[in-house]
């Protein structure tokens, strides 16, 4: 085996270095009182705001809620694009079809559709479920479709060859194949989704009984609770790092780079 | 073992890219059980295509295909084909994994799989690669890994499409000697496309000579030398330059200038 790497030559370990300073700096500078610590509170105070609400209950319904939501646009605008691609491989109108309609939703962010929305669907949860799964349909149409499009005609007839046909085709052949792509399409319509459902709900959790993370934000600047603000932040900064850093990276090792299959595109 | 396989006054037109092409125009031989076929002819005379339409890839505009008393008329595992391209295992699948996989589509039982396939593995050299998954290998060891693939569904005939055609020499000579071996252990039957007059003649036990546009058959030359065969014997070296006579056609390029379709020793 490899002789042990020193610690400083480990990655991980410098990033969380200054990670830590950055921290030590924030301390100093909020300490040293130069700024009112209403609009730069200690860490202390952060660290307090998150425990208090983390035992109030309150912290864990509103992270549940914004869970909620995601998995809510993710999973309508992964079965729309499913649907809509599966149409667009039989059918070169539709196809034709598809594209133009991602071409020009494809840059519109979803943040933009937020008061169209409000007049359309009202406050409520299906306002911010609207904006989710316009955040999450176009990158993955995109995605999976040039994904599809890309299988090689080799491994095709393979499938064919061996005695494939049809759905067990596409599940056993065409949808590995195409994974690199699919799997891009996910960690952009997550990141997308998991920005606009902050701005959203800062926006629709305001008239509605339940609210996420980003109208957690939105009540607590309006009581000026500053660290309350910055404890809902740190936990959306954790839950972001959870889910890109680890699940997805996890995930990519797990099969796209264990199967030599990296894309180079983004 | 099988039935011979026949192909009745083949004929196939298809629509490319500079319209209608006539690309094989009747065709017929047959292959006796165990035999093995060459096919020998320089680019675009529908050697190619003469295979896909063996392994139904390709639908016929006139005449049939018979494997024993069956007609063809779709892909199945009964006619197994090894491409040329190095990327038709399926990359998501461990080297095992492909064979198992293969065996599972086939109706394989469970508890066989396993031991069916480690056999084919070693047969075929890729003792030790077993967990390996294809990106790992060298090119000719994923050739090696797809003939174990279609030896071990146990196919009436091998359908082999320049399978070596992107090989160094070295390697290339390599598996041409160990097709052998293995074509002798298993008997099966092969038909083997290439335009290498060295290679058709190494392994083939008669010569099928196709000339060009529409692709037709020239001749069809048995090979009477004994294996293990050696191209520096001067039987060889007749034979050799039997069908070089048969395949060299020349013709006018654009700019006047003769080329010889058909290239010697590679």
């Amino acid at each position: 085996m490899k002789k042990k790497p020193s610690l400083w030559k480990n990655h991980t370990f410098r990033q969380v270095l200054f990670v830590l300073a950055f921290l030590a700096i924030w301390e100093i500078v909020a300490l040293s009182k130069i700024y009112p610590p209403l609009l730069f509170p200690d860490l202390v105070s952060i660290l307090k705001a998150l425990v208090e609400s983390t035992a109030s209950g309150e912290m864990v319904q509103r992270t549940w809620y914004s869970l909620y939501l995601i998995l809510m646009g993710l999973g309508i605008g992964l079965l729309i694009s499913f649907v809509m691609v599966a149409l667009a491989m039989v059918s070169d109108i539709f196809a034709d079809f598809m594209e133009a309609m991602v071409a020009i939703n494809h840059p519109l962010p979803g943040v933009a559709l937020l008061p169209i929305t409000l007049l359309w669907f009202g406050s409520g949860e299906w306002g911010i479920i609207f904006v989710l799964v316009h955040s999450v349909v176009w990158p993955m149409m995109l995605n999976t479709y040039a994904g599809f499009r890309s299988v090689s005609r080799t491994q095709l007839e393979v499938g064919r060859n061996i005695g494939l046909r049809g759905l067990r085709l596409v599940t056993s052949v065409m949808v590995p194949a195409a994974f690199p792509y699919i799997f891009t399409g996910l960690k952009i319509s997550w990141a997308r989704a998991w920005r606009s459902l902050v701005a959203a709900e800062m926006i629709f959790g305001a008239s509605g009984k339940d609210g996420g993370l980003g109208w957690l934000i939105y009540q607590r600047r309006f009581f000026l609770d500053t660290p309350g603000v910055f404890a809902a932040l740190g936990v959306i900064i954790l839950i972001g790092i959870v889910v890109e850093s680890g699940l997805f990276t996890q995930l990519e090792k797990r099969t796209v780079q264990r199967w030599g299959m990296v894309v180079t595109r983004s | 073992m099988a039935g011979r396989m026949k192909v009745e006054h083949l004929w196939v037109r298809f629509t490319g890219e500079h319209g209608e092409v006539q690309a094989l125009e009747d065709i017929d031989f047959s292959v006796e059980p165990g035999e093995f076929i060459t096919v020998l002819g320089p680019s675009g005379c529908g050697k190619s295509t003469l295979i896909r339409s063996i392994a139904g890839f390709q639908k016929p505009e006139k005449g049939r295909i018979l494997v024993g008393e069956r007609e063809v008329s779709d892909p199945g595992p009964d006619r197994l084909m090894v491409f040329q391209e190095f990327d038709q295992l399926f990359p998501w699948r461990t080297v095992l994994g492909n064979l198992t996989y293969a065996l599972k589509v086939k109706g394989v039982a469970k508890a066989e799989r396993e031991e069916t396939a480690r056999r084919f593995i070693r047969m075929v050299g890729l003792e030790g690669f077993e967990k390996a998954f294809p990106h790992q290998l060298s090119g000719g060891m994923k050739q090696r890994g797809a003939i174990a693939r279609s030896l071990a569904l146990n196919p009436e005939i091998l359908l082999m499409d320049e399978p070596f055609g992107s090989l160094d020499a070295q390697t290339r000579a390599i598996l041409q000697a160990e097709l052998v071996r293995i074509w002798q252990d298993v008997g099966s039957t092969i038909i083997f496309i290439t335009h290498n007059i060295q290679e058709a003649i190494l392994l083939g036990d008669r010569v099928i000579v196709m000339g060009t546009r529409p692709g037709t058959i020239k001749k069809i030359v048995p090979v009477p030398l004994p294996r293990p065969r050696l191209p520096e014997t001067p039987e060889f070296m007749a034979l050799w330059h039997e069908l070089y006579s048969q395949l060299e056609v020349h013709r006018f390029g654009e700019n006047g200038k003769v080329e010889s379709l058909v290239s010697g020793k590679d």
